[in-house]
């Protein structure tokens, strides 16, 4: 496989701070790239190096096989940048704005066929400010192909949205996987970087602590399975015998008798239910390992918004 | 609404330059004389726009009137005053006046003064000999719309291109536009130049309009070559966009770059001579002032719309403006980024 983006040893320095401290990854041609982290943890910031937007201290980013050092300007026609907020003229209309930047190119994709694409033709004449959330960031990941680009970066596009119009953008995404580009994604939606990503870095304070393919992550993590149970006045000796075979969570969420077991192996997972069983429980579910899960090991906190 | 204000601004001290029309208050006439005199002098108070006039046939009430600030004052003509051919006939108006409105009773007293100074000179066949020759410096037949007007010239350059520029760039940052730009080809030198050229066409049809109102509505005196009124425009509209620039540079937030630009535009628009000479400033303030990136251009301008001078007549005005362009324009190449790093 082709390699068309390949960072080594980056780091980015604020003050005593690395905000990027020492990263490394590479992006396949044509896959779905993730940079997984809280809020700080130097996604955004890494992404903002390779498109050239912020200097780095120390590194080395090659973009389909040029060195950033020697100026990004020669390949800025091959790369779609979306930004986390989205970053348009209020005083243009959508058609107007496609135009404008595709000028900025030497070639521009025909503005119609975009904006259908993202199901914002009827509002070709509208202003970024007329739009819901969901459709401004539709538009603006349909602005960053405009040049029709072999790369396309998008920084968080889907934070803030509600759960439609976030999978309503998961198959704008695929979309353009389809049309064979490759796509370097930052998140913090585990559910989101499991559905849409070949391969994840996870971030934590600047550095990566894990990376590989998206399932083989998954099924490293400690404990792959999880039990969900609900059983009314669960007895004490009843639960030393659930606590010796897995992380017994009770109160999950705050309610009462909702108990979550997380196990090592099947086996484990066997057992546990028989013994479910007899405790006639109101409802059993049994769930394997998420994104989140591997997160929460690594970690050791919950991610927040 | 800057121009709204400096319009009202302007408004406010052409009537305290003399041009107004307003009348200073009421005054109750009295005239008990039937002669043409009498008649006369009822006549051009009613005409005159600086009294309201509201006649009675007695006195009685004139004294409340003027303790109510009904009326400012009261004046008594008496029985055949103006009456040649009556030698006794009195010669005295009296004026009824409260002594705490001295500014309306001195428009009234001048304005009797002066008719009376006339009327005395008829009636002793005297001739004036002692009178005014009116000379000004300029040959140029001016008001005092045409010094503002250049004037206005000036601050409406200043306030749309500091402002304008300043406000609209730190707004593009803040809304990521800047960034969003620079991850295309397009070079950071092409949509500055862009952005300048676009306002210089705003600047150009702001300039034609303010000529073409204050010509034709305010009936204003332009004796220069319109070339190279438009050329000193162009010139300070650029001077005061890279001013626009400096600020943009420096302010990090909208809010940040409208004061910024308010603290620089409002000294400018009072102390650079928009709408009085400053050289009637105290001696050390107007050593300071004259610098001020205003002041140079406006009398360029002036020189030019007014008495049809070249504009560098006197090189030293043209040196300072391209002074401050090149400290301008070295400090946003210095300060201004497009993004934040």
């Amino acid at each position: 496989m082709i390699k068309v983006i390949e960072v080594k040893e980056l780091v980015k320095k604020y003050g005593p701070l690395a905000a990027v401290d020492n990263v490394s990854f590479y992006v396949l041609k044509g896959e779905v790239f993730g940079l997984l982290g809280e809020n700080g943890a130097g996604k955004t910031t890494s992404l903002e190096i390779i498109e050239g937007l912020r200097k780095m201290n120390s590194g080395h980013v090659e973009i389909l096989g040029h060195d950033i050092k020697r100026g990004i300007n020669s390949i800025k026609n091959k790369i779609g940048v979306q930004l986390q907020a989205s970053a348009y003229y209020e005083f243009l209309t959508l058609k107007e704005i496609l135009e404008l930047f595709g000028n900025f190119y030497g070639k521009s994709l025909d503005h119609e066929e975009l904006l259908e694409m993202v199901g914002l033709k009827e509002k070709a004449k509208s202003y970024v400010t007329q739009l819901s959330g969901g459709q401004k960031q539709r538009f603006s990941i349909v602005a960053s192909l405009i040049n029709d680009p072999e790369i396309v970066f998008l920084d968080e596009p889907t934070t803030g949205l509600d759960p439609i119009a976030r999978r309503n953008l998961w198959d704008i995404i695929n979309k353009i996987r389809k049309q064979g580009k490759t796509i370097i994604i930052t998140t913090h939606y585990m559910e989101e970087a499991e559905f849409l990503c070949d391969r994840i870095a996870i971030m934590d304070r600047g550095k990566i602590i894990a990376i590989g393919k998206t399932k083989e992550l998954i099924e490293k993590a400690q404990n792959p399975f999880k039990i969900n149970f609900i059983i009314r006045n669960l007895k004490n000796s009843d639960l030393a015998r659930l606590e010796k075979l897995g992380e017994l969570i009770a109160d999950l969420g705050g309610k009462k008798n909702n108990y979550e077991i997380h196990l090592k192996t099947q086996k484990c997972v066997n057992k546990i239910l028989a013994i479910i069983h007899e405790l006639n429980p109101e409802s059993v579910l049994v769930k394997s390992a998420t994104l989140e899960d591997v997160f929460v090991e690594l970690t050791g906190k919950t991610i927040k918004e | 609404m800057e121009f709204s204000f400096s319009f009202n601004f302007h408004h406010s001290l052409w009537f305290f330059f003399g041009g107004g029309n307003k009348s200073v208050g009421t005054v109750t006439l009295v005239n008990n004389s039937k002669t043409e005199l009498a008649k006369n002098i009822e006549k051009s108070l009613t005409d005159s726009p600086l009294f309201k006039i509201q006649e009675q046939d007695n006195t009685k009430n004139i004294e409340s009137d003027i303790r109510k600030n009904k009326i400012f004052a009261g004046i008594v003509i008496p029985k055949d005053f103006g009456n040649f051919r009556n030698p006794s006939a009195p010669k005295e108006i009296t004026v009824i006046y409260d002594k705490g409105n001295s500014q309306s009773n001195g428009v009234l007293f001048n304005f009797l003064n002066q008719f009376l100074t006339q009327l005395n000179f008829k009636v002793q066949n005297a001739l004036s000999i002692f009178k005014i020759k009116e000379e000004t410096i300029s040959k140029n037949d001016l008001t005092y719309f045409d010094f503002v007007m250049a004037g206005l010239l000036g601050l409406a350059l200043m306030n749309s291109s500091i402002i304008g520029i300043a406000i609209s760039i730190t707004k593009y940052r803040e809304d990521k536009i800047l960034k969003r730009i620079t991850t295309t080809p397009l070079q950071t030198w092409k949509f500055l130049v862009a952005e300048v050229c676009s306002r210089l066409i705003v600047n150009f049809i702001q300039v034609s309009l303010i000529l073409l109102i204050a010509v034709y509505a305010f009936k204003a005196h332009i004796y220069g070559n319109l070339v190279i009124i438009y050329a000193l425009a162009i010139l300070g509209a650029v001077l005061f966009q890279l001013i626009g620039f400096v600020i943009a540079s420096i302010a990090k937030t909208t809010d940040a770059a409208q004061g910024m630009a308010t603290a620089i535009t409002i000294p400018m628009m009072f102390l650079a001579g928009v709408f009085f000479p400053i050289d009637s400033l105290p001696k050390w303030l107007f050593s300071i002032v004259q610098f001020l990136p205003l002041a140079p251009l406006l009398r360029m301008v002036r020189a030019t719309i007014l008495e049809g001078l070249s504009p560098l007549g006197n090189p030293m005005n043209f040196y300072i403006v391209l002074a401050w362009i090149i400290i301008a324009l070295a400090l946003s190449i210095y300060k201004f980024r497009l993004t934040e790093e």
